[in-house]
């Protein structure tokens, strides 16, 4: 009887530990199941695994393969490397805009006392509440009423309408941990507004804003639903591309851009997450 | 600069964005929830209640009608987002009991490799379980080899994937309020309980899960609300049959090209998500003052 209790309680002492191989596995397999499967050189079937190959990497920069020529179903390179530079130029003009709101936006509200601050902070955040198609049809419909052209200039606005928020709420976060009695020692020190701004206060929150500019920066670069309702012929993005050709059917070389897509994002994500630790100690 | 102006500059760049690219957007989303539509697609500028009526059941207007398969499909996704929001709180307690207890550093290498795979991109993530789940898929293989079930059965295209596909992709959204509400729970409550006399399941029951209510809360809203109005992963997992309301908007917005139809679906959604957000705010501050007369 002590026997049957001793192994239930060993169990119980380890149920943690399977519990977390579990949750981890259904985290991460799929994503590696992906990555395994853009090497298969199976061009009829991708879930038999029929050798090694880089051969879909090779097909989605246009290079002649050793695959049947049938199997190449990618349209065209072009569009995948157009929809590319659309996403990049962006996110990148995105993270710039939606970095210089969501700042001066948390450094008025943290540093100065207004009547209207309550409202503000709703307005901030609203745009977080709101379901993405909501925003994104309202978006489009406004465009469309007042004559803005669906093109990379309206996706750009539309990102900043709420991305400005999710800089505001990092940057903010660091300006509430901030001690203001150093900048009160810099005036005293007889530094001006502007000298303590540079010397003390922007350096202080950088990593709050540097936080911010990345989170802007990848979720930017990965928006479908609202990008999808605002992107214009010529102006479609990577994610809404990709979505295009998944709703088509699954293609072996969709592996391929996955899996670079994947160590792409990791990549800038695991950047901003060490750096962040490192900065937070 | 007076403190006024530093003020205005400041603020200045918001308030004229805001204005004029949310709260303006908004407004004409709301208007055209009241327009008539176009027989060729644009809008009529009159007053028309009919896009309500189709979905609440009073339409009279010459070809459009009351529809019940609108009130089912709210209904079903209404359903669908609440199992999500049920299954994900299932799934990221325990984990998130699980890292709590692990020592600091661990902790902060265990909460980087949980966030790390919810940064690619939502396509991959949803490519992956496509993979998965179609019915020449990892899963079926793995079910057939093992016997358990002898052909390949129907997973992709039904509810069951398009619940899989939003638990996925919205775990981080409960895990992180979940694991910032448990880690903030003072061991010295958890020891006393101990000291007490009362056995792990006791103080869980009294203690930890009481007080990380604030994070069950909060990750469920998180939630709740990418789920209700989603429209991809339906699309993407579910198929024709498995349509939710994101899905009525997309269509009468791009195939329909019924836009006050579409904005009165969205304006209704958004409805529903107020309505779950004032549930919320009540709870919680209720929540706050029970606890405030415990202390």
């Amino acid at each position: 009887m002590t026997f049957i209790i001793n192994i239930i309680q060993q169990f119980s002492k380890h149920l943690f530990s399977i519990y977390g191989i579990i949750f981890f596995s259904f985290i991460y397999l799929p994503l590696l199941t992906v990555i395994f499967l853009s090497f298969n050189s199976n061009p009829i079937n991708m879930m038999v695994w029929d050798g090694f190959t880089f051969d879909w990497y090779k097909s989605i920069f246009g290079y002649s393969t050793m695959l049947d020529e049938d199997a190449i179903y990618l349209e065209s390179t072009e569009q995948l490397l157009s929809s590319l530079k659309n996403s990049l130029i962006v996110s990148i003009s995105t993270t710039i805009i939606s970095t210089l709101i969501g700042t001066m936006t948390a450094l008025a509200l943290a540093r100065f006392r207004f009547r209207f601050k309550s409202f503000y902070r709703a307005l901030i955040f609203l745009p977080m509440l709101i379901p993405d198609i909501v925003l994104g049809i309202a978006l489009l419909i406004f465009f469309v009423t007042i004559g803005i052209k669906l093109s990379l200039l309206s996706i750009i606005i539309g990102h900043c309408t709420f991305l400005s928020s999710y800089v505001f709420i990092v940057v903010s976060a660091r300006l509430a941990g901030m001690n203001e009695t150093l900048e009160e020692a810099s005036f005293d020190l007889g530094a001006n507004r502007f000298t303590t701004f540079r010397k003390i206060t922007l350096p202080l929150i950088s990593p709050g804003i540097i936080g911010g500019a990345l989170l802007a920066f990848i979720i930017s670069l990965d928006d479908l639903v609202i990008t999808y309702f605002i992107s214009g012929v010529g102006s479609t993005t990577l994610p809404v591309f990709i979505y295009s050709i998944m709703r088509r059917g699954i293609k072996p070389e969709i592996n391929a851009i996955a899996t670079l897509m994947i160590v792409v994002s990791l990549l800038v994500a695991g950047a901003g997450l060490y750096f962040r630790s490192k900065t937070t100690k | 600069m007076t403190k006024k102006n530093r003020l205005f500059l400041l603020l200045s760049p918001f308030t004229f964005y805001s204005l004029l690219f949310f709260l303006g957007p908004m407004l004409i989303l709301f208007i055209f929830s009241f327009l008539e539509p176009g027989i060729y697609g644009g809008v009529e500028w009159n007053f028309y209640h009919d896009n309500y009526g189709r979905i609440l059941g009073w339409a009279d207007g010459e070809f459009e009608d009351f529809d019940i398969i609108y009130t089912i499909i709210f209904l079903r996704s209404l359903r669908l987002a609440l199992i999500t929001v049920l299954i994900n709180l299932l799934i990221c307690y325990p984990a998130a009991l699980w890292i709590s207890n692990l020592n600091p550093k661990l902790r902060n290498f265990f909460i980087f490799l949980i966030t790390l795979p919810f940064f690619a991109s939502l396509v991959v993530r949803l490519f992956a379980w496509m993979i998965i789940l179609k019915p020449s898929g990892i899963l079926n293989q793995v079910l057939i080899s093992l016997h358990i079930i002898d052909e390949p059965i129907l997973m992709l295209f039904t509810e069951g994937a398009v619940i899989v596909g939003m638990v996925y992709v919205l775990i981080p959204f409960m895990f992180l309020p979940l694991y910032a509400s448990i880690e903030k729970i003072d061991l010295k409550l958890i020891e006393a309980s101990k000291d007490l006399g009362a056995n792990k399941f006791i103080t869980f029951f009294k203690i930890t899960l009481p007080l990380s209510i604030p994070g069950i809360i909060g990750g469920s809203i998180l939630v709740f609300i990418p789920s209700l109005g989603n429209f991809i992963v339906p699309d993407l997992l579910g198929g024709a049959k498995v349509m939710m309301i994101g899905n009525l908007i997309e269509q009468s917005f791009l195939m329909g090209r019924n836009w006050p139809f579409g904005s009165a679906l969205s304006m209704m959604l958004m409805a529903t998500v107020v309505i779950f957000l004032l549930f919320y705010v009540r709870s919680v501050s209720k929540y706050e003052n029970e606890t405030e007369t415990i202390k």
